[in-house]
């Protein structure tokens, strides 16, 4: 690939360039590095806030007793933590599957044509806010019954579900077709290529794409807020009632006067931040491992 | 892997002679069943979703009609309602968050592809998507706890004693409004479109770049003649991609914002935008035509978040990985 | 092979906890419950939460049943009893007509006795402002808007009030505390009733909303010069300044148990629908503070809960009114315990 550029006329002296060019290049790249410095800075003071107030309040009765009474001190978010671990679970099972069947789908079954409208559909998927999904499963699953952890657990597997299916795509796209044909020629079934070849082959990408997926919705507010708020104050394992969760905790806190309740609020921050970039960290090596096998 | 054949004298490899038991004739059309019912799936609920939302706001509809959209009036005592305010804030919040997150992010993927030394490079990157894994609750909470407060007492009067003369700026401080609103989706969209812009940057043919160099050019005037022009169009997809989470975001919004229905010219003012709008209110509505109105917002902002997302998507060049468009 | 085995393996661990979830009903903390007879859900008025998250240890203790209780707002605990998807609805406004029949078959039971408080954020300004009626009007009007105007300055002689501008907060979702203080605002100036009305969720035409009794405290915290109407024991939790509201015979009562217990007390009678309003007394309840309000539990007459609804709202209006002062809510009057049990008596 190579194109032409046009030399400006007269053509610039070959090895020096003016002091004025020099100095425009100067504050250019300033100005960059100082964008990407601001960046970072952010990141540091939202995360550093979050970890400096948060550590004051998160000991170990945080995270096993249950909230205190209006203004008695103590208390801890224990039904938040397994309110979340049980609403992104169910949340899971049902969008893990179905994401990597689309993925199968996509990659061993369709036509080009098929596969490209699931694809779009995906996309439009992907960019319904979070808050319209939460109206869409109050009207199917919430108006009329109660809110349960069930409705709030398929609330976040539709948003979980393009992040899977479509990575579940690319990554399974990538298997070289070498490992098919050659299993085909062995004589094996399509399907059992497709889960002993295909699917182990892809397994650190398809890992990767759950992963994402989870720590995406384990951060999520606003469909819970309108399928699984009123939600008890003990621990709960039961999703046919409303269960607690730690973001819309961390909601009505953050709205709260009580400095108490602005120190739980950033205890139970700290909690979801540690669990969400360890997983996004996690999921990036393993995107990183499994690209330079397929690829190398 | 061998294949069941419990009569197979013929040679192997043969697949004429391999004889497919029960579990494979089986399995092969399952799976292909599944998997199509799958993709049906994904559909399906993007059809339902859509069809719930219209019908829901029905009887707003029935109602208002589209004099809704154009109506600055939220009254639940007299039963009349409207989008307008909503429609502005969304407008002007997403608007003021990617004048700031579309330079920025221009820069943040030049210093990334172009400046950064190559040891420092994956850990700067790293750090800059990681903005984008942290949850918007949280985003929110450090806006009420940490930056309202430093709005109101610094910011906005710095702003309002320097630029005050301008209507922007011209209202009394308030810890939260437009600008905080602002502010806060800037720092959640920035992560989405640097990371696009970077991949776009990444597949810019280096003859090219190269070329420009032997000519003499600094490396500014390379970005300008090279880079920019031929990564435009991904950059604008890029930011298209970043205004569609912009206008979506209800949480760190509805903390930040105020909740006021009001339409002013200064960014201090509170305000409301349509999701923020649906996010607090929509609990403790009561009565057909309130609700009703509540799923004619979210049908007026799944419509706009639509456009503007498949606008994007057309908008990009296809190549770009999937794991950067999610 | 790894990766199938690890898949086999989530897959497991994630069926079996879906199982183990479907097969308990049980939440723990204490208690164990065999069914869903012994839970209850309610959801609504901010007010009454303190003192609801004293009932719910208390009750579960006394009976075994557990109490889950969200505080929605007023607005929403009517809602949310309408649809059926809570037990029972919490709400400091009592329920209009239109919402009785729309709610096909409900009872309304006063079962607190608390006051809305006027708190408000002004550095270098002492606790106990004076305030009247019209003048509160006029500020949540946008008519009075700096808190040097010549209106306050009279009310408060020897204060040294700065040129700050008012801020009025008010509650975006719909609240009980809306209702009691638009209820008085409507009762003391003319122009107020026109111009606003009086609901649980009206359009203010000036100032900043938060959402619920905490989220209104949270933005008062936030911003100097805001004034609010807040439920009494957050205001006293957190310590807020508030406004001494002058009544209809002139004086300036303290918000407490004695002003809202004189407020009560000029209550004649209570009416066939329990719809006890007592904002804005008459001059002869000298020692009344004038927004004190009632909160209702609203609890459907015919449900499958009837036996645990009534136990839990008999033991609501007498044991547990002794909850309640320390919170600053009132104990309820004799004559509202009787029309309460005998509204009890018709559930179920």
């Amino acid at each position: 690939m190579s194109a032409t550029i046009e030399s400006p006329n007269p053509p610039p002296k070959l090895f020096t360039t003016s002091a004025r060019r020099k100095r425009v290049n100067r504050s250019m790249e300033v100005l960059s590095t100082l964008a990407a410095g601001l960046a970072v800075a952010v990141l540091v003071i939202v995360v550093g806030s979050v970890v400096i107030k948060g550590v004051s309040a998160l000991n170990l009765d945080f995270l096993t007793e249950t909230p205190a009474p209006f203004g008695a001190p103590g208390g801890g978010i224990a039904n938040s933590i397994v309110g979340t671990f049980l609403l992104v679970a169910i949340a899971s099972v049902i969008a893990v599957p179905i994401g990597l069947l689309i993925g199968i789908h996509a990659s061993e079954f369709a036509r080009p044509r098929v596969s490209n409208a699931v694809r779009f559909a995906l996309d439009i998927l992907s960019g319904v806010p979070t808050i319209v999904t939460g109206v869409f499963i109050f009207g199917l699953l919430v108006a009329g019954h109660v809110q349960s952890g069930y409705a709030g657990s398929v609330a976040l597997a539709i948003i979980m579900l393009p992040i899977v299916a479509r990575s579940a795509q690319e990554v399974l796209r990538l298997v070289p077709n070498s490992l098919r044909e050659a299993a085909v020629a062995l004589g094996v079934a399509r399907w059992r290529m497709v889960l002993r070849v295909v699917l182990p082959t892809a397994a650190g990408g398809l890992i990767t794409g759950a992963v994402l997926g989870v720590a995406r919705v384990a951060g999520e507010t606003a469909p819970l807020l309108l399928t699984s708020s009123i939600a008890s104050n003990a621990v709960s394992w039961n999703p046919t009632q409303a269960l607690s969760s730690i973001p819309v905790t961390i909601f009505t806190l953050s709205e709260s006067p009580a400095p108490a309740d602005h120190a739980r609020g950033w205890a139970a921050a700290l909690v979801l931040i540690v669990g969400v970039l360890a997983l996004s960290v996690f999921a990036r090596s393993l995107h990183e491992r499994s690209r330079r096998r397929l690829r190398g | 892997m061998s294949a069941a054949a419990p009569s197979a004298t013929p040679p192997r490899g043969t697949l004429a002679t391999v004889r497919r038991n029960i579990v494979d004739r089986i399995g092969d059309p399952s799976l292909r069943v599944l998997a199509g019912a799958a993709s049906v799936v994904a559909v399906f609920v993007i059809l339902l979703l859509a069809y719930k939302v219209f019908d829901g706001s029905s009887s707003a509809f029935s109602k208002f009609g589209l004099g809704f959209l154009t109506s600055k009036i939220w009254n639940p005592v007299t039963n009349q309602f409207g989008a307008a305010s909503f429609i502005y804030g969304t407008l002007v919040s997403s608007a003021i968050a990617m004048l700031f997150a579309g330079p920025l992010s221009i820069a943040i993927a030049l210093y990334l592809t172009e400046l950064a030394p190559r040891r420092v490079r994956r850990p700067v990157a790293t750090l800059v998507d990681l903005l984008a894994a942290i949850p918007s609750v949280i985003i929110g909470l450090w806006g009420i706890l940490v930056m309202a407060p430093f709005m109101v007492n610094q910011l906005e009067p710095a702003l309002h004693s320097v630029l005050g003369w301008i209507p922007l700026f011209g209202g009394s401080p308030s810890p939260f409004g437009l600008l905080p609103a602002a502010l806060v989706l800037t720092i959640m969209a920035v992560p989405i479109v640097s990371a696009i812009t970077r991949e776009v940057f990444e597949t810019v043919p280096s003859d090219l770049k190269e070329a420009a160099y032997a000519l003499g050019a600094t490396r500014w005037e390379m970005t300008r003649m090279v880079i920019l022009p031929i990564a435009r169009p991904g950059i604008v997809g890029a930011s298209i991609l970043g205004l569609g989470r912009a206008l979506g975001e209800a949480i760190a919004v509805t903390q930040v914002i105020g909740g006021a229905v009001s339409i002013h010219a200064s960014l201090f003012q509170p305000a409301d935008t349509l999701a923020s709008r649906i996010a607090s209110q929509f609990q403790s509505a009561s009565g057909t035509v309130y609700i009703s109105s509540l799923f004619y917002l979210a049908a007026i902002l799944l419509v706009i978040s639509l456009i503007v997302n498949i606008g994007a998507r057309l908008i990009v060049r296809r190549g770009i990985p999937a794991k950067v468009m999610n | 092979m790894k990766a199938s085995r690890i898949s086999a393996l989530v897959m497991a661990i994630a069926s079996s906890l879906v199982i183990a979830a479907c097969g308990s009903s049980s939440s723990s903390g204490g208690s164990s419950s065999t069914g869903s007879s012994k839970t209850l859900v309610g959801a609504g008025s901010t007010l009454i939460a303190p003192l609801m998250s004293q009932w719910q240890p208390a009750y579960d203790t006394a009976s075994g049943v557990a109490v889950t209780y969200g505080a929605i707002g007023s607005g929403g605990g009517i809602e949310q009893i309408t649809a059926r998807t809570v037990d029972f609805g919490a709400s400091d406004a009592p329920l209009t007509p239109a919402q009785f029949t729309a709610a096909k078959g409900v009872v309304q039971v006063p079962w607190a006795l608390a006051a809305t408080v006027v708190a408000y954020h002004l550095t270098g300004v002492p606790n106990q402002l004076k305030l009247t009626g019209t003048v509160l009007a006029d500020i949540y009007l946008g008519q009075i808007t700096m808190w040097n105007a010549p209106q306050i300055k009279a009310l408060n002689p020897g204060v040294n009030l700065p040129a700050t501008k008012i801020t009025p907060v008010y509650r975006t979702d719909g609240s009980g505390d809306t209702y009691a203080f638009t209820n008085y605002l409507s009762h003391v100036s003319p122009t107020f009733k026109s111009k606003v009305g009086n609901a649980t969720q009206v359009s203010f035409p000036v100032g900043l909303g938060g959402k619920g009794n905490s989220g209104v405290g949270g933005v008062l915290s936030t911003t100097n010069g805001s004034i609010a109407y807040i439920a009494i024991s957050y205001v006293l939790e957190n310590k807020f300044d508030y406004a001494l509201i002058q009544n209809a015979a002139g004086k300036y009562p303290v918000p407490g148990v004695p002003s809202i217990s004189a407020a009560a007390a000029a209550l004649t009678s209570v009416p066939a629908n329990n719809d006890v309003s007592i904002v804005d007394p008459p001059a002869s309840a000298s020692g009344a503070y004038p927004i004190s309000t009632f909160t209702y539990a609203i609890v459907p007459t015919k449900s499958s809960k009837a036996t645990t609804l009534k136990a839990f709202l008999s033991w609501a209006i007498t044991t547990g009114q002794a909850d309640g002062p320390k919170l600053d809510f009132a104990p309820l009057p004799a004559k509202v315990v009787t029309a309460d049990t005998a509204t009890i008596a018709k559930i179920g």
